[in-house]
């Protein structure tokens, strides 16, 4: 067994499991849309997402809830409470409502999934002579092309909403606060302008790096048994491995899930009304 | 056992200064972070003992503070990676 520790020694690099292999390869131009790990877990997030939608919430419904339809109720409840109703003014609740409500309830399914061991990594194993790829675990959230993609829709309706709303003079007069003194325009209009930029940045990063160091810790902690070739590191791993990962299920996702879906109904709310 | 003994090359001694800086970085970044959430927990804690009828409300003031505050340390070990990649 010590063969097996010296061996894995040396190629054990954590961020290796964060390198994607093209399963499918499709390249348009400059473009690259292969099909890799990332995407297959997207896909499995967004068939999950739309199945728990319909399956908590579509049909079956009565005036007497069962535990289905009270689940159900409860996320909605959560989300049309905490999220939307707070935020996003009631003229756009109708439009609005609904993209966070799907963002929130995606992004955890995302988060979540990314918890639960499944056969879709990139090395294989031998299986008596079968190549079947190992279990592992894989966010699809822990990609910064995915959290920007989604801050992107994000970005895009709050400026869409906010000129549709109030026009482009009135919007975009709407960044710089009222009774700012004329020569500090020039410091405030660039600020005001590269916070809008940077609410692009903190929003996808936030996500991203969350699950990032989530995955890259969880597996540090195992990796040091491998780093140290020591026996003795795995129980000391093991538990502090498992309660980080028990951390990261219990609040981390729900957390980050909440607060992106929060954030991007304050930015289309602030956008529709900016006076309040 | 032997990651911990640098290996006396400059290569070696970059990797280790790489190492070390990297790692101070996001301790110091951790340290703000730190201090920040654990004000947004004491508040909250003040705050429901003094007004306990505003807990509902205040449940998702305090975890929209809580990731806002979380992700200035995951800036930083960004900026580290970015950092410990790009020299």
């Amino acid at each position: 067994m010590s063969f097996l520790l010296a061996a894995s020694e040396s190629d054990f690099d954590p961020q290796h499991e964060f390198i994607l292999q093209e399963w499918v390869g499709i390249h348009l131009g400059p473009l690259d849309l292969s099909v890799n790990k990332a995407v297959a877990y997207l896909w499995l997030g967004g068939l999950l997402t739309i199945v728990l939608g319909i399956w908590l919430m579509r049909f079956g419904l009565s005036l007497r809830p069962d535990r289905r339809q009270t689940t159900g109720e409860a996320i909605y409840e959560a989300v049309q409470e905490q999220i939307a109703e707070s935020s996003i003014p009631s003229k756009a609740l109708r439009l609005w409502f609904p993209y966070v409500a799907s963002l929130f309830l995606f992004i955890w399914i995302l988060n979540i999934v990314g918890f639960v061991p499944l056969p879709l990594s990139d090395e294989k194993f031998d299986f008596f002579g079968l190549q079947l790829p190992t279990w592992g675990i894989y966010a699809a959230t822990a990609n910064l092309s995915v959290t920007l993609a989604l801050a992107l829709i994000t970005f895009g309706a709050t400026h869409f909403e906010g000129i549709r709303y109030n026009g482009v003079r009135r919007y975009f007069k709407s960044w710089i606060p009222e009774g700012a003194p004329k020569p500090l325009l020039a410091l405030i209009v660039p600020l005001e302008v590269i916070s809008q930029f940077m609410r692009l940045i903190s929003l996808s990063v936030r996500l991203f790096a969350n699950m990032l160091a989530g995955h890259m810790l969880i597996l540090v902690m195992l990796g040091l048994i491998f780093i140290f070739s020591a026996w003795w590191l795995i129980p000391f791993s093991v538990i502090i491995g498992t309660a980080i990962y028990l951390f990261e299920v219990g609040i981390v996702v729900s957390i980050q899930a909440f607060v992106f879906a929060l954030l991007s109904a304050i930015y289309i709310g602030a956008a529709i009304e900016p006076e309040h | 056992m032997d990651i911990l003994l640098a290996q006396t090359t400059d290569a070696g001694l970059a990797d280790l200064g790489k190492a070390i800086a990297f790692g101070v970085g996001v301790g110091l970044g951790a340290v703000g972070a730190g201090i920040g959430i654990g004000t947004i927990f004491g508040s909250m804690i003040q705050a429901v003992a003094r007004q306990p009828e505003l807990r509902g409300e205040l449940t998702g003031i305090q975890w929209l503070g809580f990731a806002l505050t979380e992700a200035v340390v995951f800036y930083a070990l960004l900026g580290g990676l970015l950092a410990f990649v790009l020299v």
